[in-house]
């Protein structure tokens, strides 16, 4: 169980620095401002489950920078450095480092998600609200799932690129792809396709499941399917609330392991 | 068993050829020390061990577990000063140790093994601030942890100044004494000429030599180098002292001084040689071939 190794230094580090801090106090303050405004910008019934709706925007934001930044340098500083070098000659194998490292950074933010979740979510509940537990922990669950989607994508930038700097563009170009400019994205398809006649009104399936593909969406329909009651997901099978968790299950898996599969069989230089 | 077993290792960056089909086979319990110039392939053969590098053909092993497919269980009983670390940005020194206490299994106190190596005053300071000699004496200190049965390292005395080589030595060979093999690569003759059992020697990625030191003087005529003045050289008296048995080279060295190499057996039959061609040998003195002849000898570089 070396990684654990891994994962109490990376931690001790990671903890320490100044940028992990701000980072990780912006998706409290966010979290904590959205469980502060929620009764007072919106109707009733105040309730846990209809909170993840308003808090979702804020975290489909504020989650993926956080994750990817958090993540971006674990594993390529040292590498840039030389201190992965010192890390290797340990009895430890690289699979415990890049475990250590992702069980740490994905750690930090999981920890900071769920305790800031639960303290919006006594916000929420005083003093007019509604609290439903069962509910709002799986919320939690998928929010922490959200989170680890992020920090994994972090980290398998981080093992698939030689530089720092690379990694961060890297990074940037995942985040802007999803983040910002995938509704956009979207539209100009559906206005492409319907424009040259091909489709209708109504993107088609196949279409449709790519765009629903992204993580920020995969965690809104899941969300929306099994949390919210007042909420559900329209459409067909595979973009209901199950079938976003199994997406979100393979952006945690995917690419970590292809990420890892590349860092594994190269020299260190 | 072996502690260390190399079977044809070679290592190819595109055309170039770090590493051409190094065989290896260092005991458990020797001191070996792996010599050749800058670049000749030192570290990529270390980097193999530590499973830094793949190689391109063959395979290594550390006490029978291959150093690619069990490198973990390789690197379980070894501690190691690599080539190009650096320490870790914000951990001092004893979280360094910690560290590798903590992978290795190992309980105690960390503050032994930083007083061993002379850095127990600077212990809780961040390492990044740490000098090159005492960076290089820190992660020799992990390298200790353990108390490994094969020490790894790679250039141990970079960044030393003569005292710290002459530590480093020191701990070396408590080490070696302790039953632990000591493996370290070095362009420097001294350090490797005083401490090993067996040194190889590399040059262009081939192992040119392995052997003992007495062993490679051996091989090399012997290994004894006669400076004789006389009180006059001239063409003739070089040919007859070529002549002479066991002669490898003569060769003048100034108008008056010959330098000879040859077996020990035929020392004074060279004397007697010039003494019949009625030549007046003023001064003699004999040098051992040191290692850096040696070196020279084998690589045709400083």
């Amino acid at each position: 169980m070396t990684w654990r190794t891994v994962a109490r230094r990376d931690w001790r580090l990671t903890v320490d620095a100044r940028s992990a801090k701000v980072l990780l106090a912006l998706v409290v303050l966010g979290v904590l401002l959205a469980g502060y405004i929620y009764p007072v910008v919106t109707t009733e019934p105040y309730t846990t489950s209809r909170f993840p709706a308003f808090v979702e925007g804020i975290l489909t934001t504020l989650v993926p920078f956080v994750g990817v930044l958090l993540g971006y340098n674990a594993v390529v500083s040292d590498r840039e450095s030389g201190a992965i070098r010192l890390s290797l000659s340990l009895p430890q194998s690289r699979s415990d480092v890049v475990l250590g490292t992702y069980a740490s950074r994905t750690g930090l933010l999981a920890g900071t998600l769920a305790g800031s979740l639960a303290v919006a979510g006594a916000l929420v509940v005083y003093p007019f609200g509604e609290l439903q537990l069962g509910r709002f922990l799986v919320f939690v669950g998928l929010a922490v799932a959200y989170g680890a989607v992020w920090s994994g994508l972090g980290i398998a930038v981080s093992l698939a690129v030689a530089t720092k700097r690379r990694a961060l563009v890297v990074g940037f170009v995942f985040l802007f792809l999803f983040v910002v400019v995938w509704d956009a994205l979207e539209a100009a398809t559906a206005l492409g396709l319907s424009a040259a006649g091909l489709v209708g009104d109504e993107l088609p399936a196949a279409v449709e499941l790519a765009f629903g593909l992204e993580p920020g969406r995969a965690f809104g329909r899941a969300t929306a399917g099994l949390v919210d009651p007042t909420r559900s997901v329209e459409g067909a099978w595979y973009l209901g609330g199950w079938a976003a968790v199994a997406v979100l299950a393979l952006w945690v898996v995917g690419p970590l392991g292809l990420a890892y599969a590349r860092f594994a069989g190269r020299d260190l230089t | 068993m072996a502690a260390i077993e190399a079977d044809a290792v070679s290592k190819r960056y595109g055309s170039e050829v770090a590493l051409d089909r190094v065989d290896l086979s260092v005991a458990e319990g020797e001191t070996f020390g792996f010599l050749g110039p800058n670049g000749a392939g030192k570290s990529t053969f270390i980097n193999v061990l530590l499973d830094y590098a793949k190689p391109t053909d063959g395979s290594a092993s550390i006490f029978g577990n291959d150093c690619q497919g069990a490198g973990v269980a390789a690197r379980d009983r070894i501690g190691v000063l690599p080539e190009g670390y650096s320490v870790f940005d914000r951990l001092t020194g004893r979280q360094h140790v910690e560290y590798a206490m903590d992978s290795k299994g190992v309980d105690g106190d960390p503050s032994r093994i930083l007083d061993r190596v002379g850095i127990l005053d600077d212990a809780d300071r961040t390492a990044s601030d740490y000098s090159k000699g005492m960076a290089q004496r820190l992660v020799l200190g992990m390298a200790l942890v353990g108390d490994p049965d094969l020490l790894i390292l790679d250039e141990p005395s970079t960044g030393l100044d003569p005292n710290g080589a002459a530590e480093m030595r020191a701990i070396l060979e408590e080490e070696n004494e302790r039953g632990a093999t000591v493996f370290f690569s070095s362009h420097i003759l001294e350090q490797v000429e005083a401490v090993c059992d067996r040194v190889g020697i590399l040059q262009n990625g081939e192992l040119v030599a392995v052997d003992t030191i007495e062993g490679l003087r051996e091989s090399l005529g012997g290994g004894t180098k006669l400076v004789i003045t006389l009180d006059r050289l001239d063409d003739g008296t070089i040919e007859s002292v070529r002549s002479v048995a066991g002669v490898e080279t003569a060769v003048a060295r100034d108008e008056e001084t010959l330098e000879v190499t040859c077996t020990n057996d035929a020392k004074m039959d060279i004397l007697v040689e010039l003494h019949d061609a009625g030549v007046d040998v003023v001064n003699f003195r004999t040098e051992e071939a040191s290692l850096e002849d040696m070196f020279i000898e084998y690589t045709g570089s400083r």
